[in-house]
């Protein structure tokens, strides 16, 4: 492997974070390093130059049937470097590459080669770069194409391991991107509620992102609880509720004692009936009693965040509101460049004016939601690469939870991928732009304390896998791999300017009473239909 | 560490009519025990019955838990009603605490001597073990639970 220099662009995490990138380029025998668009424009120069002695050696190889082999072309090379260089700050200065590009190319694309591959890194880059010629062929409409490359992709997986690595993750993209041209309905099939639920568990133990979430969280409620005798959660994704108990506990054992809690659960009707809110509630209930905190639970089945009221959440005079929104505002945004205003808006707003003392917003740190299909796709592969990445190297004492959590991602993955207009629900944005969202909406942010801090790096050290990092920017903290930054975990509170809601008077489940009671018949089901 | 084993063992070899036998005092017996470290505590319930039950005395363990992570801050007897209610210190120490504390000292980040570090261990443990509660809770109609498997599993600190 090529040996590189990098430099770091500190005020932008990208430049530095793309070092799998780099390492890759580096393999190609690329030398990464930071210099002005002049040595680019050289760079580029002298590439052309080699690549067009090459052209001799271009022979349109049988398996693709059209003429113009497009990919091949040194300039949709060069444009495939700009594409990805114009992400990162620091420009690379390409030198001819070892082997010489028309070798390289003419190796790739050959039939029936038998791969001597002995370089998995080699065959890394390969891929990304026949994804990336693929994902060009459907951004331009190309399908036929497209599917011809994928087919090669598909060719050199044999070739190379898909056990690990590049292979597997370049496997799951050229799924995505066949599904995408030839049956994109199907991607767009929502699961059952059950598997989600399965996925989700495995998700939870296989890797340490939900539950540095879930504490991160909790510390950040724990903290604005504090002096508060009546307390309120909503949570806007209730799952199995296994954020809560660690709340529960934390708050048995506050000096002073623990406040009267009450816990708003969110989460999607189940088809079969099976009234999942409310087993989750009385499990909550349980355990709230066996430590003796007063506890209620309230459940509000709504397909959508966006189909929920206000009113149903019945929010009391004098207690302290804690919302809960662990990677669930994502799913409310719409197309950057629509006209209308998406979803997200006014749930911002009604959720601003319930005045919480604390919104704790935890989100995924990726640019997601750019109109283009090519640019989504780029930044969704390196993305993915990273998350998975990250799996793989933990995942050796649980291999079956890995190999399931896997598909949970792989479902995001194809979601971003596959899915457009309403049916993409994964429009991640970061963190930058929640801020200025929330902020909007009337919001001020809350810096996260040195005790979260602390207790996430505490928590990350116990999972094998050395590259998980924890950061702190501007009072949020982010969860990365190898300085690749991909969780990010917020916190916030209404300002002073928010009006006065009216959904404090009406609601009003009468602050006294039944509410604030341990037992299991307080919960209540609400079905949140659109209103 | 086998100190108290073996003395207990040569007191009965001796017995009668002069020397102190350990196995007369319960009590006495449990305040040695509370002095060892986990792998010693849970090896010496092997020892004869009399030593499995004594060492299976919750306040050993609360002895044990709070030697190594001090829940700095809460009252004893609160914290001691909220860990019997969501199991008990045996479990909360070999569940949680015990493989938190070699996960630590692995990765190069032991615990000992650091009160602030003491103190975060022991909040993550409560929060580890009530998760975990949360699932025994709930075992009936779903699967075991889970959460703290990524605790048990190998930890490769090549």
């Amino acid at each position: 492997m090529g040996h590189y220099q990098h430099s770091h662009s500190p005020a932008d995490w990208s430049a530095s974070g793309v070092a799998d990138f780099d390492r890759l380029l580096a393999g190609a025998g690329y030398r990464v390093r930071s210099s002005d668009p002049q040595h680019l424009a050289q760079g580029l120069e002298q590439l052309d130059s080699a690549a067009a002695g090459a052209d001799d050696c271009e022979s349109s190889p049988p398996l693709i049937p059209c003429d113009t082999v497009h990919y091949n072309h040194p300039s949709d090379l060069t444009a495939w470097v700009d594409s990805i260089l114009s992400d990162l700050t620091s420009a690379a200065l390409p030198h001819p590459p070892h082997p010489p590009p028309a070798t390289w190319i003419a190796t790739v694309y050959s039939p029936g080669i038998h791969c001597t591959l002995e370089d998995q890194e080699d065959a890394g880059i390969r891929l990304i770069h026949l994804l990336m010629a693929s994902a060009t062929a459907v951004h331009r409409g190309d399908a036929g194409l497209a599917s011809a490359l994928i087919d090669d992709t598909r060719h050199l997986l044999t070739c190379v391991s898909n056990a690990f690595g590049m292979g597997k993750v370049a496997g799951y993209f050229a799924d995505a991107l066949y599904l995408r041209i030839f049956s994109p309905q199907s991607a767009a099939v929502l699961s059952s509620p059950a598997v989600d639920d399965i996925l989700y568990h495995n998700f939870y133990e296989a890797c340490p992102y939900l539950k540095f979430a879930h504490f991160t969280a909790n510390q950040a409620i724990l903290e604005a609880f504090d002096g508060e005798d009546r307390v309120h959660v909503i949570d806007f994704n209730l799952m199995h509720g296994l954020q809560w108990p660690a709340l529960i506990q934390a708050l048995a054992l506050r000096p002073g004692g623990p406040p009267a809690l009450r816990i708003t659960g969110v989460g999607p009707p189940y088809p079969d009936g099976r009234d999942n809110l409310r087993e989750v509630g009385l499990q909550l209930a349980n355990l709230a009693q066996s430590v003796k905190v007063r506890f209620a639970f309230r459940g509000v089945a709504a397909a959508r965040l966006s189909d929920v009221r206000p009113w149903m959440l019945q929010v009391a005079v004098g207690e302290a509101v804690a919302v809960n929104s662990i990677f669930q505002f994502h799913r409310l945004l719409g197309d950057p460049d629509e006209a209308a205003p998406a979803p997200i808006d006014s749930v911002l707003s009604w959720v601003a004016g319930l005045r919480p003392k604390i919104l704790t917003v935890v989100e995924q740190e990726a640019d997601h939601n750019r109109p283009g299909f090519l640019d989504r796709f780029t930044e969704a592969l390196f993305y993915y690469s990273t998350l998975f990445d990250s799996l793989e190297a933990g995942g050796a004492g649980v291999s079956g939870d890995a190999a399931v959590a896997e598909v949970y991602l792989q479902r995001e993955m194809c979601n971003v991928v596959c899915c457009e207009g309403s049916a993409r629900v994964e429009r991640h944005e970061p963190l930058a732009r929640w801020a200025v969202r929330l902020g909007r909406a009337g919001l001020k942010p809350v810096h996260l304390g040195s005790s979260a801090f602390k207790q996430a790096n505490m928590l990350l050290s116990l999972f094998s896998g050395e590259g998980y990092c924890v950061e702190e920017v501007d009072g949020c903290l982010t969860l990365g791999w190898h300085s690749r930054p991909l969780i990010s975990a917020s916190s916030w509170c209404s300002g002073d300017h928010v009006p006065s809601p009216e959904t404090m008077t009406t609601s009003c489940i009468l602050a006294g009473s039944n509410v604030i009671n341990v037992k299991s018949d307080e919960v209540n089901y609400v079905s949140g239909s659109a209103v | 560490m086998g100190e108290a084993q073996e003395e207990g063992l040569e007191e009965e070899e001796h017995d009668k009519p002069r020397g102190y036998n350990i196995n007369d005092n319960a009590d006495l017996l449990a305040e040695v025990l509370a002095r060892l470290d986990g792998r010693s505590l849970l090896v010496s319930a092997g020892v004869c019955r009399l030593w499995r039950v004594v060492s299976r005395n919750e306040s050993v363990w609360e002895a044990l838990c709070n030697r190594h992570v001090a829940a700095a801050g809460a009252s004893c007897s609160g914290t001691r009603a909220v860990v019997a209610a969501l199991g008990g210190y045996r479990r909360l120490y070999r569940r949680c605490v015990g493989p938190i504390l070699d996960r630590l000292a692995a990765a190069g980040e032991p615990v000992t001597g650091s009160e602030a570090a003491a103190a975060a261990a022991a909040t993550l443990s409560l929060s580890l073990f009530s998760i975990e509660c949360y699932e025994r809770l709930g075992v009936a109609g779903r699967q075991r639970p889970s959460s703290l498997l990524f605790l048990r599993s190998a930890v490769d600190v090549s």
